[in-house]
């Protein structure tokens, strides 16, 4: 074994970790945006005879009879 | 091959950061994660011919696409379970290196099939030569990551396997946008788009080769200090993979696996559907909450992985089983008051439960048979997974479909369903309080030290 002991650079790890998180990061970003539309109100499908109706407050949909 | 990959050169020198180790890991699992994303080239691939729309007796159909993906997922358990020695002999790097050449080569095969138009090329391509670098590439970083976190197990396999999670995050998108970018009036982009992915995949993986290292002999983390009470069901010896299913604990961790991930799978692959049928949500909504609960699924790996090193391995899946059940029992409710937002909830946390599972059991593989063959015995135990990939879809869909032709209104057509993951994952309850420590019995003697991954 050499007596001189070779740390792993700061630097080096940090490159690592922004190799492997960037891309995470777009994906992540990609997907909230998707499932920005179940956040925002317009959950329900807005019926067709009604479509001035705001879907946030619609009762329950033509495809829920409860 | 390069003496590079040798397993000898990747011995671990005085001074390295084992805080290499998970980037490298999740940079090979994230890559071979993509395989969740597939189903974006689904409708493209029936198109190849007519581009804008399917040429019948020509094109290619959605059921014959989907065993591209199918057998995928087969190879991928197959391949992890006969190949698992394999990984412990040769180690990390080159099994990564192989891994990512299967993987990679299997996307090029596939992009020639794509572009003659020729069906068992793809299949052979991304689904036998894909999948067997999708068992290399999910095995070798876990066991890695678990020789080096003797500390904090259930940690290092959540963040490699998060990234497996991730993957799917990052591959549809990405699979997307390239389609995007090469299609054209006589091109529907798959092939293009499998080319740049293979490209691209293959340079993040190597990044991910690059930096794997295996532990020295008889190494322990800085300040580290092993319990001095060993827990019950934590080993301090080894057990082979071959003696490992010779024992009743291997059986009941493969069905623990098996009926917790049948349960989650069942809804993750319907989610978009689900949601649509049981609030009348519109297809973009639906797609979004099948979005949301990847996010979940990824998360979940992470965080209920890393709270079993304080809890234990066998009480966190006491959480998932319990929890989950009368999680399941709540969705039927949450039809009923016609509550979106409850919906969502309770199922980001059953997925989340469904991730953690899956990052959890090497951890709990390490606890029961040792750190020597963990690897072998993962890729083993991965078949209850592809079990499970079969059995949790095709009851929700069987079932759901059933109900509907029997005049159940859409809305509550998932409910009996939600009632019977209930009752698989108490059945999961059952096998998980019945695992004991192993019989000393079982142990390999004059077990060899760390160093080996």
């Amino acid at each position: 074994m050499s007596d001189i002991t070779k740390k792993s650079s700061p630097a080096l790890i940090l490159f690592a970790w922004i190799v492997v998180s960037v891309p995470l990061a777009w994906g992540l970003y990609r997907s909230v945006k998707n499932a920005r539309p179940l956040f925002s109100g317009a959950t329900q499908a807005a019926p067709a005879a009604t479509p001035t109706a705001p879907a946030a407050t619609q009762t329950a949909p033509a495809a829920n009879p409860k | 091959m390069p003496s590079f990959l040798d397993r000898e050169n990747t011995i671990a020198e005085p001074g390295f950061s084992r805080w290499l180790v998970p980037p490298a890991a999740l940079a090979v699992h994230m890559c071979i994660g993509e395989v969740y994303g597939f189903s974006v080239f689904n409708v493209p691939l029936t198109r190849i011919i007519g581009i804008t729309q399917s040429v019948k007796g020509q094109d290619w159909t959605i059921p014959q696409v989907g065993w591209i993906y199918s057998t995928a997922l087969i190879v991928l358990g197959l391949s992890a379970f006969v190949l698992g020695k394999w990984v412990e002999r040769v180690g990390p790097r080159r099994t990564m290196f192989t891994s990512a050449c299967c993987f990679c080569g299997g996307l090029v095969i596939a992009s020639f099939g794509v572009a003659w138009h020729n069906f068992l090329v793809v299949w052979l391509g991304y689904g036998l030569v894909g999948g067997i670098g999708l068992g290399l590439g999910y095995i070798a970083p876990v066991s890695t990551l678990v020789k080096w976190f003797p500390d904090r197990p259930g940690m290092a396999t959540g963040m490699a396997i998060m990234g497996f999670g991730g993957g799917a995050l990052v591959g549809a998108p990405f699979g997307v946008e390239l389609m995007n970018h090469f299609k054209s009036a006589t091109s529907v982009g798959v092939q293009e788009a499998f080319l740049m992915m293979a490209a691209c995949y293959f340079v993040m993986m190597n990044i991910g080769t690059t930096f794997v290292r295996v532990p020295a002999a008889g190494w322990v983390p800085e300040g580290y200090v092993p319990p001095a009470h060993a827990k019950k069901l934590v080993t301090t010896s080894n057990v082979t993979a071959d003696e490992a299913i010779k024992v009743p604990q291997f059986w009941l961790l493969w069905a623990v696996l098996c009926l917790n991930v049948s349960a989650g799978i069942g809804i993750l692959g319907q989610a978009s559907l689900m949601c649509q049928d049981m609030f009348g949500v519109t297809a973009a909504v639906g797609a979004g909450f099948a979005g949301l609960l990847s996010i979940f699924n990824m998360a979940g790996r992470f965080v209920w992985s890393s709270l079993s090193d304080y809890t234990g391995r066998k009480a966190i899946y006491c959480v998932y089983f319990i929890l989950g059940a009368v999680l399941y029992c709540l969705i039927p409710f949450t039809q009923r008051i016609n509550s979106v937002a409850v919906f969502v909830a309770v199922t980001a946390v059953i997925i989340s439960m469904y991730g953690g599972g899956f990052a959890t059991v090497p951890a709990y593989l390490r606890d029961l048979f040792g750190t020597m063959q963990v690897g072998a015995i993962h890729g083993r135990l991965i078949t209850a997974w592809s079990m499970a990939a079969v059995v949790g879809p095709q009851t929700i869909n069987y079932i759901s479909a059933y109900q509907k032709e029997h005049g159940v209104p859409k809305s509550e057509a998932y409910n009996m369903t939600m009632y019977i993951m209930a009752g698989l994952l108490l059945l999961g309850l059952l096998c998980n309080l019945l695992i004991k420590a192993v019989d000393p019995k079982h142990n390999f003697q004059a077990a060899p030290q760390g160093g080996n991954a």
